[in-house]
């Protein structure tokens, strides 16, 4: 019984709580915050310092003044102004927002049908398997060498042209298949498709194959199917899928650098020339515009979808 | 008898909804107390809280004569056997029972015969012997709760939570689970506070019995005394062996939409009116038949007898009519179900062994019967 | 079209797509043979040899074609690698675990390190160049480039391992709690075992993302060239068939990883089925 007597003093201590003294469940989320900050802060404090602050460094620099040779910290719009009156810069971001939608475009054409099998027509397990990594597998090769393996295969003695020739089809080389954009084109398509079938796939797989019979025993066509059903569920997946083509093609210059012959400059391609001559501000304004294109596509497809969800 | 733990006024809320509120609870050692609700009702916090996964917002908790909330769950000494077993997946059988003895930051076992002696110990106590190396996905679900079991009992703490632990097994497993429950709890002298959605359950283990409705105790007492006369309606329903008729103490009847039931003379009358239930009766009058009145009169299954419709009633009995629907025959027992007048439907369990009950007819009508002071009104 | 016919086709089609993945890379494999010095990156092969891949090692007579400078960028390239593995597969950990509770401004957060996947690498990289001018930091592959290839991959590993964490069982943990386990023990030999897979397949990202990293280093490497920045140099003058057999001797060697990943994954899988009770 003297335990009883222990516990019946209990109330006594706890109706008289000390000043400032919070419940045990205050006590215990307040740990449970401070712990989640201590776990966060190294990652926080990594991105500021070396990812918000070049960013936001580059903002400011796009503003100095641009000597022959060298930046000074002279606030000052004549690099915004020169390239928003070049015809040069303004070709260069024409041509990217250019090369963004023929990419997601082809991408999109190209990547569908093969999600629409991978996804959906293959109920295999095993072989849908097979088949994502076969797509997966060349981005174990390094990127470069991805890209630089197009100049065999279009060139005017590539591949393609040989075959092209030795079935009689042409009886020249065509020369519009390397260093064009049309090759940039190609090569971007075959390099990025990937992120375009990998979250379409992963959207039509979700879909229960009862819900297609029971609209074909309802008595509806593959194309009524596809456009009641299929297309609107493979949506969140196409978006998902034009994030991450838009985010690496907006920011590309190695593609239009190794396969246009210089020919085609995107925004990419203008801050790499200018850092090479030095011109420090023209590559900063350059970059700021990329910032912009870039947030503002992201900020218009994430209104489509909640990335967060669907990760 | 020595009290283990006690709760003093614990309440705790999830996002402003009460989970548990105002629990004063003192739970004696070398005892299995049995906790009863439906989901929803606070049980799984309760536990929580006195494990420590959660902190109580207001009250404290006592154990053996320390405040423990506040405190982190791995230095209360205070096991915990979950509703899915939480075995370590990567660890095998005799892994995962040695886990806590190694690891522990009070007073850990490092030598290693001692580990293996303790370890073999446990093992013949809840009959896992043989599987030692198995790994916890290679064996059954009885297997894998004794393994949760031994777990936590070869830590020897003093007090052992358990969350729904049958509830993942299946029947004829359950029962005789069951059994050895009560006893390995008793060759141990730990005390055990199992909590459980199970009526059945919950009367068989318990030496005593938490009946929990919405967050607060309903009643706290031996599973006899709750089974015999339940301090409330909501406490009457979550035993699942109890018709409650709504209505209001008018003299000596109960007034429904019946009409009224006579009650038996003062003196004998099992009237819970003096013992004002301690649970809100707002939220708990789902299914008690037509609303007329806050009063609610409870009869129990196996009090109501089934007889001839033109039969008279005693002097001390009750008689009403109803309308045959359908039985269950549960081996020892027969559950039958009548529709009242009112369209509220009766339950009646009649004892085999007492002789073959009416052969009843569907749709026809018979008498219910039952004694006066069978009846509990709370009123 | 029924769906009958439109299985088969769709098969075609999709036969094709792997054709067109895979084209340039057999030619490549093809054109790698080349004989040389006198052959070009072009058809047809005017005799089989490995000429070129000797030349990659230095194995053959100086000629007019200059040798790749790959043997210190390669080494430079996988302690780099490493590097940033090791240290975004722990941010990435710990971010995650921060993510299992609920707390105030996880939405900003999440896109704070989310952002570092998404930025432009040319952009980020510019900024870490002018932002290291600014305050006089000289820029290196081991310094600059290094924090940039973290914010690259972090990102990467902190999202595999949020994935994972969403299947973890946390009853588990509080399994341990109850047995008088403190967390940091608790974390150590249920949580992090558990989630070790995961663990592996958030380094596995983050080195291949970094060791293939050019983006990012070309302003902020100096004047020490990582392995990517070695094959973008060629991009601008002729390139010879050398690079190809550079670059199916980085295939195989992102193959062979890629075998030392499944073999650990394996291993970690059959480790979770036999443990004795001396591993706890």
């Amino acid at each position: 019984m003297s335990r009883t007597i222990e516990a019946s003093e209990e109330p006594a201590m706890r109706q008289v709580p000390e000043a400032g003294s919070i419940s045990s469940a205050a006590a215990q989320r307040r740990k449970a915050r401070r712990m989640s900050w201590l776990l966060l802060s190294p990652g926080v404090l990594w991105m500021t310092l070396f990812l918000v602050l070049p960013m936001l460094m580059v903002l400011y620099v796009s503003f100095w003044t641009q000597t022959t040779f060298t930046v000074e910290p002279k606030l000052t719009t004549a690099s915004w102004v020169r390239f928003l009156t070049s015809p040069t810069y303004l070709d260069a971001l024409w041509t990217t927002v250019r090369i963004w939608l023929l990419v997601l475009a082809s991408t999109l054409v190209v990547g569908y049908p093969v999600a629409l099998f991978i996804g959906l027509l293959v109920r295999n397990k095993t072989l849908q398997t097979v088949l994502l990594v076969l797509c997966v597998i060349p981005f174990w090769t390094s990127f470069l060498i991805r890209v630089l393996a197009w100049r065999p295969m279009l060139g005017t003695q590539g591949a393609i042209n040989m075959i092209l020739m030795k079935l009689g089809i042409i009886s020249h080389p065509l020369e519009m298949l390397l260093f064009s954009e049309l090759s940039v084109l190609i090569g971007m398509t075959q390099i990025y498709c990937v992120f375009m079938v990998g979250p379409i796939t992963f959207m039509l797989s979700r879909i229960d194959p009862n819900v297609i019979e029971a609209a074909r025993d309802l008595g509806a066509g593959f194309w009524r199917i596809f456009r009641t059903i299929i297309l609107p569920l493979s949506m969140p997946g196409v978006v998902v899928g034009a994030i991450f083509v838009s985010v690496m093609v907006l920011g590309e210059f190695a593609t239009a650098a190794a396969l246009s012959g210089r020919k085609t400059n995107m925004l990419g391609n203008i801050i790499v020339s200018q850092v090479g001559s030095l011109k420090w501000a023209f590559a900063a304004v350059a970059g700021v515009i990329l910032t912009l294109l870039m947030g503002v596509v992201i900020a218009g497809l994430l209104k489509v979808v909640n990335l967060r969800k669907e990760l | 008898m020595t009290v283990v733990l006690t709760l003093n006024d614990v309440s705790k809320t999830y996002g402003g909804k009460p989970a548990v509120s105002g629990i004063d609870l003192a739970i004696a050692g070398d005892s299995y107390v049995s906790v009863l609700g439906a989901s929803g009702s606070g049980k799984t916090t309760l536990l929580r809280l006195i494990a420590g996964f959660e902190e109580p917002e207001t009250g404290s908790i006592v154990f053996e004569g320390e405040r423990i909330d506040g405190t982190p769950a791995h230095e209360r000494g205070i096991g915990f056997v979950f509703q899915n077993f939480a075995l370590f997946p990567h660890l095998d059988v005799a892994g995962n029972i040695a886990f806590g003895l190694v690891n522990r930051r009070r007073d850990p076992v490092r030598d290693k015969a001692e580990l293996d002696r303790r370890v073999a110990e446990v093992i013949r106590l809840v009959g896992l012997t043989g599987l030692e190396r198995r790994g916890v996905s290679q064996i059954s679900g009885g297997q894998r709760q004794r393994v949760a079991l031994a777990r936590t009992l070869v830590t020897r703490p003093r007090l052992v939570l358990l969350d729904e632990p049958l509830g993942a097994l299946d029947a004829h497993l359950r029962a005789r689970m069951r059994d050895e429950l009560r006893q390995i709890r008793r060759s141990l002298g730990v005390t055990f506070l199992h909590v459980t959605g199970s009526e059945t359950e919950a009367l068989t283990m318990g030496d005593r019995l938490i009946v929990l409705d919405d967050g607060r105790i309903g009643q706290f007492a031996a599973p006899a005394t709750v089974y015999a006369a339940p301090a409330s309606p909501a406490v009457a329903r979550y035993l699942n062996a109890y018709n409650l008729i709504r209505g209001s103490r008018s003299g000596a009847s109960f007034v429904s939409a019946l009409g009224p039931l006579p009650l038996a003379a003062s003196g004998d009358a099992r009237s819970a009116s003096s013992n004002p239930p301690p649970s809100a009766p707002s939220g708990t009058s789902s299914n008690l038949g037509p609303a007329a009145a806050d009063g609610v009169y409870a009869i129990r299954h196996d009090r109501i007898e089934v007889r001839a419709p033109e039969s008279v009633p005693g002097a001390d009995e009750i008689m009403v009519p109803a309308r045959f629907v359908a039985s269950e025959y549960g081996g020892a027992s027969m559950l039958s179900f009548f529709a009242l007048d009112t369209g509220q439907i009766v339950e009646v369990e009649e004892h085999l062994s007492r002789g073959m009950p009416l052969s009843l007819v569907p749709n026809s009508r018979y008498g219910l019967a039952w004694k006066r002071d069978a009846a509990i009104v709370y009123a | 079209m029924q769906a009958g016919v439109l299985k088969p086709v769709l098969a075609v089609y999709t036969a094709l797509f792997i054709a067109f993945l895979y084209g340039p890379f057999i030619v490549l494999g093809i054109l790698s043979f080349q004989s040389g010095p006198e052959g070009g990156p072009q058809f047809p092969i005017i005799e089989w040899s490995t000429y070129w891949y000797r030349h990659l090692f230095g194995l053959v007579p100086p000629s007019r074609v200059a040798p790749l400078p790959i043997g210190d960028s390669l080494i430079r390239s996988l302690a780099l690698a490493f590097m940033t593995m090791v240290v975004s597969t722990v941010l990435g950990v710990a971010s995650a675990q921060a993510f299992r509770q609920k707390f105030r401004g996880s939405g900003p957060v999440f896109y704070l390190i989310v952002l570092g996947m998404m930025v432009p690498g040319v952009l980020v990289g510019l900024g870490t160049a002018l932002l290291a001018n600014l305050v006089g930091v000289d820029r290196s592959w081991w310094g600059t480039a290094f924090v940039l290839h973290v914010v690259y991959t972090y990102p990467f590993a902190f999202l595999v391992m949020l994935a994972i964490f969403n299947r973890f069982d946390r009853s588990i943990e509080e399994a341990s709690w109850s047995l008088g386990v403190s967390p940091v023990t608790t974390f150590r030999k249920v949580t992090f075992p558990v989630i070790f897979p995961g663990v592996l397949s958030a380094m596995l990202f983050a080195f291949t993302l970094s060791y293939d990293e050019f983006a990012r280093t070309l302003f902020t490497s100096g004047p020490r060239l990582t392995l990517p920045l070695a094959i973008y140099g060629t991009f601008a003058v002729e390139i010879h068939p050398n690079v190809f057999a550079f670059g199916v001797l980085t295939t195989l060697f992102s193959f062979a990883l890629l075998a030392v990943y499944a073999i650990l994954m394996m291993r970690s899988v059959r480790q979770s089925r036999q443990v004795s009770a001396e591993a706890a």
